[in-house]
């Protein structure tokens, strides 16, 4: 036991000192995070959206083959990714392997299902009464799908949180396509994993107490969101 | 007041859930300016008639006229003249100032906007300072019911659809909120169809009226329906049991033609007795009066009769009805042919 208080000690150290590797892992984490969510809440809203929304040939498959995306292994992700921005895959020439930019094309795969698929569901479960009275409101096409979106935010927070959990905490594709570079791709849950094999558990513990934070404001801010 | 043009001709419309047919209107006509009653059973179609109507649904085949023009949902032109209340409207997650706005907001019309929200509410009898900053989920169920009619008057429409809009609500809101409608008319001569089941309020208000059944339209007062299940299987021809089936009393139909389709007999092929007569008369049904109403525009009397477990407005002038004595509670003899009976 003494060694997880000392654990949590030396982490508080790390903090308030602001420890170069300490906050290099937390920027690197945050950047890809922070890229890969802008991406897939940009493009999963939409696709979520007339997913849910339409009716076409293939929405059943789309959705099968969507729902199951979401079990997708990050190291499954990784490996892809990694075959794909290798040197001798297709997008070699662009040198993405062992960058922040790579961890992020991966965890954006990683997230886009999860958008896509919690959106179309919370579309697909709107009250018919709420189009019914938007028409008869006046409300022409842009308006229903505006209005229809802002009536479900709280719902389209709850898949941005569900993604952002997941790409906070993946750690397949960050070692695999990041590399764990030290000051330049080590990400948190890298950091994590790699100071624990070392036995060096301050340091992981101080890096898992800066995760649950990040994930307590992310919910925090939302709260605060819903309330207002 | 004058009421010379069309607002609604549909033609040959027909709607299908699936295979089930929902919906077959021949045709029906709505002038501007009046105010049409629609009473049905729940599931006859009406609310599939007021959604086509209000072009929030196309339907499966068949035309919509409006104002001369051939429309379909989501058009520029019958966007802002048209809209529909439901018995229970869905009240966007806003505030009750918001939800009223709504409406203005989307065609960008801002002026006085505060003025017109407050007189908007008191149209239907709420307090601006009480409710206009409530939130959705801060009212009642009239209270509800009262704010989505206010969203619908404060466009000023030109035909207001309401589809049952004082079934659910207490009184003191369906008071309001049948104000509020006939206002409409009276102020800016809004067009109204309401679908609903009481009656009394219907043939007080209404300039027409019309019922509907299996998605088909019947002309209130002059035809009725005898409603299904029939027994198809008797050697002498179909059936209507009344009651339990195999019973004494029941009305027999002539040869049925087609599969589906109901029994309709005109008003004035029924004669009306106050004891069974001898005679070569098919059916003799006794039933009881259970309502009686005065029609807005003939002065006729609409007197409503229970047979078991269906029943039949019948149209009657005052003299017919002070000559039978005709009072709710009332038993009388329904006697008509088989011959008299037709399959629609």
């Amino acid at each position: 036991m003494d060694f997880i208080v000392a654990g949590f000690i030396r982490a508080i150290e790390l903090l308030i000192n602001f420890d170069h590797s300490t906050y290099t892992a937390v920027s690197a984490t945050l950047q890809a995070s922070t890229c890969s969510m802008l991406i897939s809440l940009g493009a999963g809203l939409p696709c979520g959206f007339l997913l849910g929304y339409f009716n076409f040939k293939g929405k059943r498959a789309l959705r099968t083959i969507l729902d199951t995306l979401l079990a997708l292994p990050t190291v499954s992700v990784g490996l892809l990714v990694y075959a794909f921005i290798s040197s001798q895959g297709p997008l070699g020439q662009f040198g993405l392997l062992f960058s922040l930019t790579g961890i992020a094309i991966g965890q954006t795969i990683l997230a886009f299902p999860i958008v896509t698929a919690i959106t179309a569901s919370i579309v697909e479960n709107i009250d018919p009464e709420l189009k019914l009275t938007l028409v008869s409101l006046g409300a022409g096409k842009k308006n229903i799908i505006m209005t229809c979106l802002w009536e479900v935010r709280y719902g389209l927070l709850a898949a941005a949180v569900t993604a952002y959990g997941r790409v906070l905490t993946e750690v397949g594709i960050s070692m695999m396509v990041g590399g764990n570079i030290k000051y330049h791709t080590r990400t948190i849950t890298t950091a994590i994993a790699l100071e624990t094999n070392k036995g060096q558990f301050a340091d992981g513990i101080a890096l898992g107490i800066v995760l649950i934070g990040i994930a307590f404001a992310v919910n925090l801010s939302l709260s605060f969101l819903r309330k207002q | 007041m004058k009421m010379t043009q069309v607002s609604y001709k549909l033609n040959q419309v027909q709607h299908y859930y699936g295979d089930k047919k929902v919906l077959d209107i021949d045709r029906l006509q709505i002038q501007k300016g009046s105010i049409t009653g629609l009473t049905g059973p729940n599931g006859s179609g009406k609310s599939t008639l007021l959604k086509i109507m209000a072009f929030a649904q196309k339907p499966s085949a068949g035309e919509v006229w409006f104002n001369g023009r051939l429309e379909v949902p989501l058009s520029p032109r019958v966007r802002s003249r048209v809209t529909l209340l439901t018995q229970k409207p869905y009240l966007l997650k806003r505030s009750v100032f918001d939800n009223i706005a709504y409406g203005l907001k989307i065609r960008r019309d801002r002026d006085n906007l505060e003025n017109r929200i407050k007189a908007a509410l008191e149209n239907v009898g709420l307090n601006y300072d009480g409710f206009a900053h409530r939130q959705w989920h801060e009212l009642s169920g009239g209270e509800a019911q009262r704010v989505a009619m206010a969203a619908r008057l404060i466009l000023k429409p030109e035909v207001l659809l309401l589809d049952e809009p004082v079934a659910s609500v207490d009184t003191k809101s369906a008071g309001q909120i049948r104000r509020a409608s006939l206002a409409a008319r009276r102020d800016w001569g809004c067009t109204l169809m309401i679908a609903s089941h009481d009656l009394p309020w219907l043939y007080e208000c209404s300039d027409t009226q019309i019922s509907i059944a299996n998605g088909r339209l019947f002309s209130t007062g002059r035809e009725n329906i005898i409603p299904p299940p029939y027994d198809l299987s008797q050697k002498n021809g179909p059936v209507k049991w009344l009651g339990t089936e195999g019973k004494a009393e029941h009305i027999e139909l002539p040869l049925k033609k087609k599969t589906d389709g109901f029994a309709v007999i005109q008003k004035e092929k029924i004669r009306i007795c106050l004891e069974k007569e001898k005679g070569n008369w098919d059916n003799q049904i006794t039933c009881e009066i259970t309502a009686m109403l005065i029609e807005k525009n003939s002065g006729h009397i609409m007197v409503t009769v229970h047979a078991r477990d269906f029943s039949l407005n019948i149209s009657f002038s005052p003299g017919q009805a002070a000559g039978l004595k005709l009072l709710p509670g009332k038993r009388l003899i329904l006697m008509f042919h088989t011959q008299d009976i037709e399959w629609r």
